[in-house]
């Protein structure tokens, strides 16, 4: 038995070593690239450009981190902690906002808070006709936008820290005379802290590595300045120290985010564990808890999605829905499918190799898989287009080369739900199917199948939609004639035709609510 | 909050699908088509796709021609297919701007061309020497400025915009725009490095964040009153206009004044690429945008100054004999491109 699991081992092996290799060959191309670069450029951009950008990307990530953090986790606690009216319905609501491409909230709000926009109007009621709004294509505006889209994250967290808090140290502390709110100051936060800040990590990591909003915002952050410095030079140098200092960036926030997320599991939720009591509200509790609750879904999801269907209906919107546009979505649905499926092809062997032999060697390849987290979408671009130019300039310009981009940026989504389905099987279960007479087929169908296929449903969708919603890379390496739907609402409300990009827009947000729901079950992190 | 689905037919059904997506997401990169059908052009194209298309429509209605367009930056068009090589799809490239034509022609990509119709319709100044790329259309870089913020004779030159009292009154392209490089070029070979500089730096001021991708956002913003001037290619102006015939704005053609250097001109242009399989069509659409007849559409459509001299201008513009253009050769621009970077970069200008 032991020999042929060995000789089935070593094909895979080179496989698993191949695919770290693929994933992990492109990075270090840019990495080469920027240090070999002239130091001339790195003395020019150290004097210009870098300061400026490093400046804006964290003071972003910081305004960001602290406006999420407010607002994740008061509404994590009121949702888990005051029962009124409609409780569970705004549970499920609050996650909205992650249906919402950034560059989708980031396109809204530009008109809304435009100069002469909507709110501007009602503004200038109160304050008198000469009233000015702040600017949304400002840092004031990148942080409002980008806060809304991402707050989910830390109520999420927050969310099942105190669903699975035990409620007795705070009935100690309440006990002992400590008042309601020194409690939560003393005890329930503190017990909070390593959710929270596993949250605002990845918040910060998600904020230093969009693009979306940014650059629909022009506010200029270290990832879009790699995406200008591609497009509008003729060689990458720039942009590849840029990028490293981008992943260096990055790779601090992931590690920060993995540090604590391995603390937050400590909790002690075993022995005298209880649900904690929810207090209930009376009408002007609930009035004022369902107000606030309101206008946080309101502006991160309901506003911008009525906002989004009533330009969709308008009369220029509808002209645009030929075949045209059916091909876009085409384009959109076939990208995402292969992406989807080579992630899930790629990811398997990985995965299966790091739980059932888990070697250095291929813990070390699983973690390599990883490195999609620290590849904003330009960068991961940028690293692959270097790659195949070098390597293998035949697929250059194909749709090859932007599925690997995908994969390579996607697979850490993926594996999220793929290394706990495999690692639900164990020899044994196998090998017990086996001495009660099933044969191999059967074993395989009866028994492992129903083991990973959730696992499997749950990493191909969320790369899907990942792939789907994927801007930058698309934008710099997609082949003639793959325009696809995240293309068409970048380019229209880049030129503020706000209805146009409306369609497009619309569906991916419609397409997103589903996997949604598969997200908030299974895996949320990975969006 | 589960998503477990409690009925098992419409679990399997969901499944299957799921399934079915999986191999087709499998095979679907192999029917991806790679050899195009005979009639058909592939076209890179840096030009925004709202006026490039409906000219490319019409060549298609005329001939049948079907053509693949990929809509770009026309930098980021160049570099990709210099990493193509010989194994592109395109067939033509299309940009907003001279100097990357030139500079796709000095690094081979281009083929030159010998078309008396070309010669015929377009004048040499507005060609390369071998007919590798071949200008379409005229656009000036010029100011747009609020009428109700702004009197015409307050300014009379680019230059003028770096000064103070303008400060967060403008609004200028981001400096990956071809025509922001052509343009500081032009005035870098007439004024030389360090005025250029100075210029550049009031600017970057003067403007802070109103640092546009596209120009259409400029004129929209003047047109708002948000600024009260900003720096364009004239056409979005016009377009503007076109489209609401009541906007407060209007153009100054800019260093007209005696010693100036005289407006900044640009042209958008065309080549045939090198490997083209299909060099008979690519010649063909050549033919079809610098006759009459497409010279039109970019007058009619673009409101861009045609190059053919038979072809009037929209009378919108300004009249064309009416005011000087600087004397900096098109050619000129790609070998100006390089150092003009360096110095948008030293500069700091985003």
């Amino acid at each position: 038995m032991s020999t042929i699991r060995q000789q089935l081992a070593s094909p895979l092996q080179l496989v698993v070593l191949a695919s770290a290799g693929i994933i992990l060959l492109p990075l270090g191309y840019v990495t080469a690239q920027a240090l070999s670069a002239d130091p001339v450029v790195w003395g020019r951009l150290w004097a210009t450009r870098i300061p400026e950008l490093l400046f804006n990307t964290i003071s972003l990530a910081a305004s960001v981190a602290v406006i999420t953090l407010v607002l994740g986790v008061s509404t994590a606690w009121l949702i888990t902690r005051v029962e009124f009216p409609g409780r569970r319905l705004w549970e499920g609501a609050m996650v909205l906002p992650l249906a919402m491409p950034t560059y989708v909230l980031a396109y809204v709000y530009s008109f809304l808070l435009g100069f002469g926009g909507p709110v501007e109007h009602l503004w200038q009621l109160v304050a008198g006709p000469q009233a000015r709004i702040f600017s949304p294509h400002s840092y004031l505006g990148a942080t409002l936008v980008m806060a809304l889209d991402t707050f989910p994250f830390v109520y999420l967290l927050s969310r099942s820290a105190l669903l699975s808090m035990n409620v007795s140290f705070e009935e100690v502390a309440r006990a002992s005379g400590v008042s309601r709110l020194s409690t939560l100051w003393r005890v329930t936060l503190p017990l909070m802290r390593p959710s929270i800040a596993a949250g605002v990590a990845l918040v910060i990591l998600y904020v230093v590595s969009d693009f979306g909003a940014v650059s629909l915002l022009r506010y200029q952050t270290l990832t879009y300045a790699v995406f200008q410095q591609m497009t509008g030079r003729s060689d990458n140098t720039a942009a590849s120290i840029l990028s490293i200092l981008l992943v260096g960036l990055a790779l601090i926030f992931l590690i920060t985010e993995r540090w604590f997320r391995q603390r937050s599991r400590f909790y002690q939720t075993t022995g005298h564990y209880r649900a904690p009591q929810r207090h209930q509200y009376g009408w002007l509790g609930t009035v004022a808890v369902t107000g606030y609750l309101g206008l946080i879904v309101g502006a991160a999801f309901a506003l911008p999605a009525s906002l989004l269907v009533q330009w969709s209906l308008s009369p220029e919107a509808q002209a645009t829905l030929d075949s045209r546009f059916f091909g876009f979505v085409w384009n959109s649905g076939i990208l995402a499918a292969s992406a989807a499926t080579g992630g899930v092809l790629i990811g398997l062997p990985l995965a299966y190799l790091a739980s059932r032999r888990p070697t250095m060697l291929n813990l070390g390849c699983l973690q390599a898989a990883y490195a999609g987290y620290v590849l904003p979408g330009p960068v991961a671009a940028l690293a692959v287009l270097v790659l195949f130019t070098k390597l293998a300039p035949v697929f250059y310009g194909s749709v090859l080369i932007l599925i690997v981009a995908y994969v390579i940026h996607f697979l850490p989504a993926g594996l999220q739900s793929l290394e706990p389905a495999l690692q639900h099987i164990s020899p044994n279960l196998e090998e017990v199917a086996r001495t009660l007479g099933l044969g191999m087929r059967d074993t395989w169908r009866r028994v492992t199948l129903p083991l990973v296929r959730n696992g499997f449903v749950v990493a191909w969708v969320l790369m899907f939609l990942q792939t789907m919603k994927e801007l930058p890379a698309t934008l710099l390496l997609r082949p003639v004639g793959f325009d696809t739907l995240a293309i068409r609402v970048w380019m229209e409300a880049s030129e503020e035709y706000y209805q146009l990009a409306a369609p497009s827009a619309l569906l991916i947000v419609l397409l997103s609510l589903p996997a949604l729901a598969l997200l908030v079950s299974k895996d949320w992190r990975a969006a | 909050m589960s998503f477990v689905c409690s009925l098992p037919t419409l679990r399997r059904t969901i499944l299957s699908g799921l399934l079915l997506l999986f191999a087709a997401g499998l095979v679907a990169p192999f029917f991806v088509p790679s050899a195009l059908a005979a009639d058909q052009l592939t076209i890179y194209s840096g030009r925004g796709e709202r006026l490039i298309k409906p000219v490319l429509d019409a060549f298609t209605a005329n001939t049948g021609i079907q053509i693949e367009l990929l809509s770009s930056g026309t930098t980021e068009l160049v570099n990709r297919l210099k990493a193509e090589g010989d194994r592109t799809s395109a067939d033509l490239l299309i940009t907003n701007d001279a100097g990357s034509l030139e500079l796709a022609r000095t690094a081979g990509l281009l083929r030159p061309l010998n078309m008396r119709e070309v010669e015929r319709a377009i004048p040499a100044q507005f060609r390369a020497s071998d007919n590798a790329w071949v200008g379409l259309s005229g656009r000036f870089w010029i100011l747009v400025y609020n009428r109700t913020m702004v009197k015409p004779d307050q300014v009379r030159s680019l230059l003028d915009l770096a000064d103070p009292k303008w400060k967060d009154k403008i609004a200028i392209p981001n400096s990956g725009s071809e025509y922001l490089q052509a343009g500081v070029s032009v005035i870098r070979a007439t004024y030389g490095d360090e005025k250029t500089r100075q210029f550049l730096q009031g600017l970057k001021t003067n403007a802070d964040n109103q640092v546009y991708q596209k120009s259409s956002q400029i004129v929209d913003a003047v047109a708002k009153g948000q600024v009260a001037l900003g720096i364009v290619n004239h056409y979005y102006v016009y377009r503007h206009l076109a489209a609401q015939p009541g906007a407060p704005i209007a153009v100054v053609m800019p260093d007209q004044q005696e010693g100036g250097m005289g407006a900044i001109m640009n042209v958008a242009g065309v080549g045939v690429i090198k490997s083209t399989k299909h060099l008979d069509s690519a010649k063909l659409l050549v033919e079809f945008l610098v006759a009459q007849a497409g010279q039109k559409l970019f007058a009619d459509l673009d409101k861009e100054y045609p190059l053919h001299q038979d072809v009037k201008a929209d009378p919108a513009l300004v009249e064309r004999k009416s005011f000087r253009a600087a004397l900096v050769p098109l050619s000129k621009l790609a070998e100006l491109r390089e150092p003009t970077l360096t110095l948008i970069e030293q500069v700091g200008l985003r």
